[in-house]
């Protein structure tokens, strides 16, 4: 790769663009990128197998577009694999062949990322477009949402993808530090992307819309809505994901190592590693310390997993003395067979641990507490207890090192800003917009995702009868970061009021948002 | 675990654009500009084919534009995609009225009503038409229902306090209009209207005296 990246205009941005079967959509796709008020591009368009796309391409004499043409069908993450091969940009960004990116969004990114923060990955808002797909190629937009605008959360993209992958922009040396994309995944390959980038960099979130991704109505014959009808192939899919490790180090995750503690590989013992396997979503490894004559019989598809010989009539002890020592992980969690797994067992305390500045703490796996070590320690901490007290049980051992432990309080487990915004969902379903706005109007001035949240509690006072509040909302928004939906709005009200001329402009700017119209882009 | 749904902000919104054209053809019939009016409301029904809401602002339009053919098929249209619109049924009841068609009208007015007690047009239709034919059985009903849920619209309760008067029961028709001019004291037909209602309680105490 030449690494004379940068030119007078300022860095080279690679945008690679896979494309499949779809060439009216892809002539779209490229006058978009051909549009950015950005000129520094390299253009790699990988035609993955599908019907020759040569014409359209060329038709473009560009020449910062290069056309990579495969006959065999491998892929889009064998395909961004290709395109990546041949990029040279300082930095790589994405367009699907169904997507477009409005003109000013490249350059918003870029100057994000040379300018306003030290993340190598930022990102933005897209509208996604709803809308009935002809046989010939053309579209009828039914909507237009900016359906995900969260700010980055690390734990949260631990679980869920809030990062839409056209919107993406990062550093192309990250690629060296995350592997490339996996080819054995043929669903959510963009997940396990964003995934593995987060190991290396915080990211960076533009909340402007600038771009729009397609989701035809009705049954999508999208390749990526077609495979995930196939649960099992899906949830093999979610399984190599959550259970791959990119190569160290991390500067942006604290390893965890996980000792499962048993007296034999029995079929409770089974179930509680497929349960663990099954349900935890931070980086992890899992160590068994058991009998080398048990380590055929686990069968079970585990990069992530390390046995560790120990003798047959290993106590407890033993094994955790025997596993600690081969573990590398800056967290470790103890975990019994008889344990009971269930959703964010470790994520929990985990995050608690994290964050948490008390010395010799440790936090309990479950709320009961029904195990007395079943708990995430620091590494160090756990070590000097066993190092130092080698003699005394497990517990003992803890409390001699002066190690407490305890079930996180309520603000130090994560996801606070989801448990709010769940509770103002589920009081909306119950009817109570008016409740429902004054939390949302809350988490906006405590939480992330201020935009967010103030769009939905202008939506929530304005079913509530609140217009006036709803109106002085939709206005801040509009002056700021208008959607379809808070101009809708604003104008409904404004309507009711008699104000019929401002009505009309702010429909009139929506409809034209809706038909795509160029003025909205600049 | 997946969060997929809690974390996105909605729905698809299959309706958001033919919503926005719709209202943009209400918003520029109501400033009288029926030429846009009527271009939304055809972007909107190429949009949403089944949907009743465009033919009624495409009758409406035709209506201002005294089209009274083109406002009836409009109107029909959106009975045949809805026959629960109510604003469809007053549409066909204004052309009925504008045709002199006094007992089409009525019933037009009165199948609205019947379908939304809270349907002005249908309640101010029915009361014309009332009017215009001489017989106000039904029509008291729906302008008390109205009221009951929009207690101050003083644009029902005058055609009310005047059947009130015509049907003898004046101190009702007194106390209604008593409320108007309190609600609206520049109101020229209520405070009229009162005046002869006076007028008229006076003279029949003064016949009661004489009788006595």
């Amino acid at each position: 790769m030449s690494e004379n990246y940068y030119t007078n205009d300022g860095p080279v941005v690679s945008v690679l663009i896979p494309t499949y079967n779809r060439p009216q959509s892809l002539y779209k796709a490229l006058v978009s990128v051909f549009r950015q008020d950005y000129e520094n591009l390299q253009v790699i368009v990988v035609n993955d197998g599908g019907e020759d796309v040569r014409d359209i391409v060329d038709s473009f004499h560009d020449s910062r577009l290069e056309y990579i043409c495969r006959n065999e069908n491998r892929g889009k993450a064998y395909s961004l694999n290709e395109a990546i091969g041949r990029s040279e940009g300082k930095y790589l960004c994405y367009l699907d062949d169904d997507d477009i990116y409005y003109p000013f969004h490249v350059r918003m990114l870029v100057d994000a990322l040379e300018n306003e923060t030290d993340c190598q990955v930022a990102y933005s808002d897209l509208y996604k477009v709803y809308c009935n797909q002809f046989p010939d190629g053309t579209q009828q937009v039914l909507s237009k949402v900016v359906e995900v605008s969260r700010d980055f959360d690390r734990f949260l993209m631990l679980v869920f993808n809030h990062v839409l992958h056209v919107s993406l922009m990062h550093h192309r040396d990250l690629i060296e530090k995350t592997g490339p994309y996996n080819e054995r995944l043929n669903v959510l390959i963009d997940w396990d992307m964003t995934r593995r980038l987060m190991f290396f960099s915080d990211f960076y979130h533009v909340p402007e819309i600038t771009g729009e991704y397609s989701h035809p109505a009705g049954d999508s014959d999208r390749i990526s809505v077609q495979r995930r009808k196939d649960k099992n192939e899906y949830m093999e899919n979610v399984l190599t994901i959550m259970t791959t490790r990119p190569p160290k180090p991390w500067p942006k995750f604290g390893d965890l190592s996980i000792i499962f503690i048993s007296e034999r590989l029995d079929k409770r013992a089974g179930k509680t590693i497929g349960e663990i396997r099954h349900r935890t979503f931070y980086p992890y490894k899992l160590f068994l310390p058991m009998p080398e004559s048990d380590f055929n019989r686990l069968n079970i598809d585990m990069p992530n997993l390390v046995f560790v010989s120990a003798g047959s009539s290993s106590c407890a002890e033993l094994q955790l003395d025997t596993a600690l020592k081969k573990c590398d992980g800056e967290y470790i969690a103890l975990v019994p067979a008889d344990f009971s797994v269930r959703d964010l067992w470790i994520e929990n305390p985990i995050y608690a641990l994290i964050n948490c500045s008390d010395q010799r703490q440790g936090f309990l796996l479950d709320k009961e507490g029904g195990h007395p070590w079943a708990a995430v320690f620091r590494r160090d901490d756990l070590r000097f207890a066993r190092t130092h007290f080698s003699d005394l049980s497990i517990s003992e051992s803890l409390k001699a090192a002066g190690i407490s432990i305890r079930w996180p309080r309520n603000e130090e487990l994560p996801f606070q800003f989801d448990n709010l915004y769940n509770e103002a969902l589920s009081i909306e379903r119950d009817g109570d917009w008016l409740e429902a706005a004054q939390i949302y109007e809350y988490i906006a001035e405590k939480f992330q995702n201020r935009l967010w949240m103030k769009r939905l509690a202008a939506r929530a006072f304005f079913k509530a009868g609140r217009h006036e509040e709803s109106q002085n909302i939709c206005n801040e928004i509009n002056r700021w970061r208008p959607t379809v939906d808070t101009l809708f709005l604003e104008a409904k009200i404004r309507r009711e009021n008699g104000d019929l001329d401002s009505a009309i402009e702010l429909l009139t700017t929506a409809a034209k948002t809706l038909e795509g119209h160029e003025l909205i882009w600049t | 675990m997946d969060m997929t749904k809690k974390n996105t902000e909605q729905d698809n919104d299959s309706t958001q654009h033919y919503d926005i054209l719709q209202e943009l053809g209400d918003c520029h019939t109501s400033v009288g500009d029926y030429i846009k009016a009527q271009q939304f409301y055809e972007k909107a029904a190429i949009l949403c084919p089944d949907e009743a809401g465009p033919y009624v602002g495409l009758g409406v339009v035709a209506m201002q534009k005294n089209l009274l053919d083109d406002a009836e098929t409009a109107f029909k249209v959106a009975c045949r995609l809805d026959k629960n619109s109510a604003r469809a049924y007053a549409g066909l009841g204004l052309v009925a009225q504008q045709r002199h068609h006094y007992k089409k009208a009525f019933d037009m007015f009165l199948k609205c009503l019947e379908l939304d007690t809270d349907n002005l047009i249908g309640i101010l239709g029915l009361f014309q038409t009332s009017c215009q034919m001489g017989s106000f059985e039904k029509v008291t009903y729906y302008l008390e229902t109205y009221l009951n849920m929009h207690p101050g619209d003083v644009s029902v309760m005058y055609p009310l306090a005047a059947l009130y008067m015509k049907d003898g029961k004046l101190e009702d028709s007194k106390k209604m209009l008593l409320d108007i001019l309190s609600l609206d004291r520049n109101h020229r037909d209520a405070a009229y209207l009162l005046e002869e209602l006076e007028h008229n309680m006076a003279q029949a105490r003064q016949e009661a005296i004489q009788t006595l």
